[in-house]
């Protein structure tokens, strides 16, 4: 690993001061981060950390609407959303390990927008907001392809605004080594919008599918989409399994998601 | 280089720290912890697992300096104030719950950091928290065992039929 | 008696305290310095240019090595002497070490390394198994062959035959504790190393040959490892010569760990396999011949691969006795990563060939494959008629070998034993069975796990589910115990009883978590009938105790709870003789018990007879030594009795498969296992359930993937799946059998190493079951039975496309 200056704010404001300089970067939980930078992928110069701003934490709700702070860990969102938000909930819940949990942020997950990333697909299925310190992104426009998103140089993360749905349910098939998403798909209801969003598959990141969102808008139900297949096309080949398993898989664990939405 | 200064298993420990220099070199190289054990450098293992500020983190994947005026604890402040062993430990002991012992410490941790959210954990429940926590020897099984016995919990049962 | 006690680990509240110190944990003088080494990014080809000059001008290093900078041998393989520490000119697979770096961090050492501009001619690389066929490419010049019987007439007799292949995986280590080595400059020239290592005569051997030194300028120190499992029987040695070699040019102490990412790319692992098979039974359902092509794929240096290859072949049979048989063994010369030994050392590849065969059978016939194994299964009893070992002089030809590692050549002739069998059935390589019990522990494992009605229950089930289809297979294992390699079985022992009445111990056995050290020490504790906390453990050491055979084939108890019986035993009889002479009693009846020496009517306490003994001018250190008795193998024909005895056990697994997805877990296990008379039934039972782990996870999750320019893409664990604590089945029954040895072992007991790794074959095979469910074709399902795997093994018994 190359060395690098440390810094750690308390406010957003002296972070986006911090990440002014050239070669800066935001630091969240790291869980990501840190393997990257051992592996010389990543250099930069100065590490913002994120994790002692205390205006970036918790969980709240306001009216149908639940808000994050973009340094929320997994491990609170996941005890935070039980009640009222269970698909996040469970989604937090299966990051990682729980000493992963307890580093890693919502937020530091976002901005990575690793193909393989949870949260994501919960971006996408429920049309969350992404608020940053300078505006606000809809989760549509956020996601930018592999490891991209629309976020400027030097721009943070402060938090997520997720409406919630009536029913939502994330089904993951695990890479079993890493745990993360083999293929992951969330799917959310909010009246007669259904969002369906599937992580893990796609050679360009998370995605929405369209022809099962439009399929469950009329009929929320596992036979809804018991007919529809997705296509092979565009999805990751890898060692850990092929393009059309993962199809496969979209189509198994949509199904699943659906059945036990809550 | 910065200086750093922690509380390590309820000691103010001052060191040198590099900004890349990770949590668990400034344990072991600077202040001489070597029961925290790195065993993957990924993040996977769980050999290095410590609390800070009471929570479970693998220290292979936390800066030092992120640590900056935290409580630390590692295995190596365990054990009860007179030495003898605190009952997770006893229990890795008595149940069998180590081979090569170098997960233990991490183990250890992990299960401490369990045992305080949850006092009485089902044994799918002790499965699931040790996910991140590998062990190449045991098959696990006593140390699931361990930590049923160490949460008081009768242990005759434990995946039998 | 401190034996058959269910005593904890000795050092467990060394390592519950975070106490316990492996290499990397040895605090190390302030001027230490670090190395790494840096590799090949090809498969094959010529170095043409290499320019180290960024490496050098690097922060914090001191020098840079090439091969031309070695004082003395370049070469650190235990067998061949075809593996340099760094190359010279050519690169033979990825990973290979060219160059090493020193510096004053690890860090420093590692991050130089990437700085290297090396210019390569790339050749055509061999990496797969059909590559090096189709090149004719293998170690020693054709394949092995072991023939029994009459395969012609086996055939003419055959009712049902099946032809199939199985790919079987390779595994890799996944020792917690990585690769390290630690060496200290001494006095005139001498050396001190620790190494994590199985095998410290092996590393004395190749430091001296490094440093151009004899073996007794080098001492070797191994307290512990961090896990072993045969990959730190020969993967050590580069780590100790580059530590050695430093530590002898610059004067300074040198220390060197793999992180987990080296450690996987540059480390050997198991070999993988694939088996071809063509087998037939008679109208009875008995196995009249069977036909075995081992395809194994060693890597690029010949390391240990011939007797791997070899106990390959042993295994061909497992329990099953086979009156017609062939097995053709390819060992195959690619450009990856050398294999090496792994816990079973190709048995377990073996005997997966043998219970896929009976797996496969079972589905042509339409019966329980349980009924056919049952009906396969080497009769129970017979005996060898009593005979003398013939001691012949070995040869001293061949001294330039690296004669302790089991990729020795046999120089000269071994003992010649005559075993004649009576009643008793043979393996293809004819020795007699006359020990097997897997009637029996089959029996009773199916008495108290209910296999009849589980049996039952799983059909049931899977009639009346369409998604979720259970399997269950119960499998037998019988290993071979003893080096294949006859002249490793001898070990040594050294004990001294100082004047307080304290022990110290000290074997040629190593602790990699197998609990050798605590086993040991309750022999000791019982032959002086003094309680454990008498005899001190301390760790492994050249200068104590020479030429010792590695930690490995499951030898450890045996050949060092012998040695060290003996040393005991040594020291007693002149405690004994001095103390009848004192007090007048008879020698003979003298006994050491309950912390006393009895002598006639007195009671003298063991410490008060140890100072006796002492003040009488008694010697109270002893050495110890044992050899195997009765053995004797000629892997070149595939004869003689290469085991002193077999160890048995025997798995049922249940397991559930999502037919929708592949997804597979193990529902509940229960294990019978034969450990002998148990010298520690408590660590024998853990070694019995790791054993199984490992060996499920080597056959379901743990998948090496290489690319197709030879780079290994599974080289850390967050892409390799090592089974976690939740992927152990919910209901895990294990129990020991009780069964004492019938060849006297210490203490009656059997090795336990190795032979319960081999259990998890009954996690594919019930996978394999749960699969067949699906459909009327045979699966054919591939190991590792990843989800995918699983999946596509479903389709081909829906649709037959049967490979």
């Amino acid at each position: 690993m190359y060395d690098f200056d440390f810094e750690k704010p308390s406010t957003i404001d002296e972070a986006v001061a911090a990440l002014s300089s050239e070669g800066a970067q935001a630091l969240g939980g790291g869980q990501t981060l840190i393997p990257t930078l051992k592996q010389r992928l990543n250099m930069p110069e100065k590490l913002v950390s994120l994790t002692g701003i205390a205006e970036m934490k918790g969980v709240s709700s306001d009216g149908g609407t639940m808000k994050i702070g973009g340094g929320t860990t997994h491990g609170t969102v996941a005890k935070e959303a039980k009640g009222s938000f269970a698909g996040l909930a469970k989604l937090a819940s299966l990051i990682g390990d729980p000493a992963v949990r307890n580093r890693g942020t919502i937020g530091g997950s976002l901005a990575n927008n690793d193909p393989a990333a949870c949260y994501p697909s919960a971006c996408m299925a429920t049309g969350a907001t992404i608020r940053t310190n300078s505006r606000e992104i809809a989760a549509d426009d956020f996601f930018d392809g592999l490891f991209t998103t629309a976020l400027e140089e030097g721009e943070i993360i402060v938090g997520v605004d997720f409406p919630v749905p009536e029913a939502s349910d994330y089904q993951k098939f695990e890479q079993p080594a890493s745990r993360f998403p083999l293929v992951g798909v969330f799917v959310a209801k909010h009246g007669d919008r259904v969002g369906v969003a599937v992580t893990g598959a796609g050679e360009d990141g998370v995605f929405r599918w369209t022809e099962a969102e439009e399929a469950l808008a009329g009929n929320f139900s596992a036979d809804a989409v018991s007919g529809l297949s997705h296509s092979a096309d565009g999805l990751i080949s890898d060692l850990h399994g092929t393009a059309e398993y993962r199809a496969h898989l979209i189509g198994v664990l949509t199904k699943r998601a659906v059945a036990a939405a809550s | 280089m910065a200086t750093v200064t922690m509380t390590v298993n309820g000691k103010s420990r001052t060191g040198e720290a590099e900004g890349r220099t990770l949590l668990v070199s400034f344990l072991r190289e600077e202040l001489n912890l070597t029961g925290t054990h790195v065993g993957c450098d990924t993040s996977q293992c769980g050999a290095c697992v410590v609390h800070v500020n009471g929570e479970a983190v693998k220290a292979c994947t936390m800066f030092a300096q992120e640590a900056d005026g935290a409580e630390v604890s590692t295995i190596e402040g365990q054990a009860n104030a007179d030495g003898s062993l605190n009952t997770i430990q006893q229990a890795f002991q008595d149940h069998h719950g180590l081979q090569c012992g170098f997960c233990t410490p991490g183990m250890v941790m992990s299960a401490a950091a369990l045992l305080k959210d949850n006092p009485k954990p089902s044994e799918q429940e002790i499965r699931n928290y040790l996910q991140g926590n590998i062990c190449r020897c045991t098959g696990y099984h006593n140390i699931v065992k361990a930590i049923m016995a160490a949460s008081g919990q009768d242990v005759s049962a434990v995946a039998a039929e | 008696m401190s034996v058959a006690k269910p005593l904890p680990h000795d050092a467990a509240p060394l390592h519950v305290t975070g106490q316990a110190r492996y290499v990397d944990d040895i605090p190390t003088p302030a001027n230490t310095l670090h190395l790494a080494f840096g590799t090949s990014a090809h498969a094959r080809a010529s170095i043409t240019a290499l320019d180290l000059a960024a490496v050098r001008a690097a922060p914090g290093v001191i020098a840079v090595l090439t091969a031309d900078d070695l004082p003395a041998a370049n070469d650190v393989s235990p067998s061949a002497h075809d593996e340099p520490l760094l190359a010279e000119g050519e690169v033979y697979y990825i990973g290979q070490p060219i160059f090493l770096v020193v510096a004053t961090s690890h860090l420093a050492a590692r991050k130089a390394a990437r700085l290297a501009t090396v210019t390569y001619a790339e050749k055509p690389a061999l990496l797969t198994i059909d590559d090096a066929m189709a090149a004719n490419s293998r170690f020693e010049d054709g394949p092995r062959e072991y023939t029994r019987g009459d395969l012609a007439a086996g055939w003419a007799q055959a009712a049902t035959t099946v032809e199939g292949s199985i790919e079987l995986g390779g595994q890799e280590h996944f020792y917690l504790e990585g690769q390290a080595a630690l060496a200290l400059p001494q006095e005139g020239g001498d050396m001190v190393v620790h190494s994590s290592t199985q095998h410290p005569t092996e590393i004395q051997h190749k430091v001296a040959e490094a440093l151009g030194v004899p073996m007794n300028a080098v001492r070797v120190e191994i307290r512990r490892m961090g896990g072993g499992f045969g990959g730190k029987e020969s993967q050590g040695n580069a780590l100790a010569c580059a530590c050695a070699v430093v530590a002898r040019l610059t004067g300074r102490p040198a220390k060197m760990r793999y992180d987990r990412d080296d450690d996987m790319m540059i480390t050997g692992k198991r070999h993988d396999f694939r088996i071809d098979y063509r087998a037939g039974v008679d109208a009875q359902g008995k196995l009249v011949a069977v036909e075995f092509d081992q395809l194994c794929r060693c890597g690029w240096a010949q390391d240990l691969s011939l007797p791997v290859a070899d106990r390959a072949m042993l295994h061909a049979d497992n329990a099953y006795f086979i009156p017609a048989v062939r097995i053709t063994s390819h060992r195959l010369k690619t450009h990856t990563q050398s294999a090496t030994a792994y816990r079973g050392f190709g048995g377990p590849q073996g005997m997966v060939g043998i219970e896929r065969v009976m797996d496969h059978l079972a589905a042509e016939l339409g019966c329980d494959p349980l009924v056919l194994r049952q009906k396969n299964f080497y009769a129970s009893g017979g005996r060898y008629l009593e005979q003398e070992n013939e001691q012949v002089a070995p040869s001293t030809a061949g001294v330039e070998e690296d004669l302790t590692s089991r990729g020795a050549v046999a120089t000269g002739e071994p003992d010649k034993v005559v075993a004649v069998p009576v009643g008793a059935q043979t393996t293809p390589y004819g020795q007699a069975v006359v020990d097997s019990v897997a009637h029996e522990l089959v029996a009773a494992l199916c008495e108290k796990a209910d296999y009849a009605g589980r049996r039952a229950a799983v059909e049931r089930w899977n009639a009346e589910n369409a998604v979720l289809k259970r399997g269950l297979a119960l499998t037998p294992v019988k290993f071979g115990i003893s080096f294949t390699l006859t002249h490793l079985n001898q070990a040594g022992a050294l004990v001294h009883v100082y004047q307080d009445g304290s022990i110290h111990m000290n074997h040629g056995g190593t602790e990699m978590g197998q609990g050798l050290f605590q086993k040991v020490a309750q022999v000791a504790a019982s032959r002086f009938g003094v309680p454990l906390e008498r005899v001190k453990i301390t760790a492994t050491d050249t200068g104590k105790v020479p030429n010792t055979s590695a930690t490995a084939a499951s030898s450890g108890s045996d050949l060092n709870g012998m040695a060290v019986a003996a040393a005991c035993d040594e020291i007693k009889a002149r405690i004994a003789a001095f103390l009848a002479e004192v007090h007048q009693a008879d020698p003979a009846e003298v006994r050491f018990e309950g912390d006393a020496v009895l002598v006639g009517a007195d009671v003298i306490p063991w410490e008060k007879a140890v100072a006796e003994a002492y003040v009488g001018r008694v010697s109270l250190s002893a050495t110890g030594f044992y050899k195997t008795p009765s053995i004797s193998w000629d892997r070149i024909k595939g004869e003689g009795r290469p085991f002193f005895y077999f160890a048995y056990g025997a798995a049922l697994t249940e397991v559930v498969v999502d037919t929708l997805t592949g997804e597979n877990r193990m529902l509940r296990v229960d294990i019978l296992h034969d450990a002998g008379t148990s010298l520690n039934p408590a660590l024998d039972i853990g070694q019995v359930e790791g054993g199984f782990i490992q060996g499920a996870g080597w056959l379901t999750t743990e998948e090496l993937v290489w690319d197709n320019t030879g780079r290994l893409t599974t080289h850390a664990p967050s892409t390799y799946k090592i089974p976690a604590c939740s992927d152990r089945p919910p209901v895990f029954n294990v129990a020991l059998w009780p069964n004492a040895n019938r060849e006297p072992t210490i203490y009656r007991s059997k090795a336990v190493g190795e032979p319960p790794f081999m259990l998890g074959i009954s996690a594919l095979m019930a996978l394999s079951d749960a699969c067949a469910a699906c459909g009327p074709h045979y699966p054919a399902l591939e190991a590792p039975a990843t989800a995918e795997h699983v999946l596509e093994a479903i389709g081909r018994a829906r649709a037959g496309e049967s490979g």
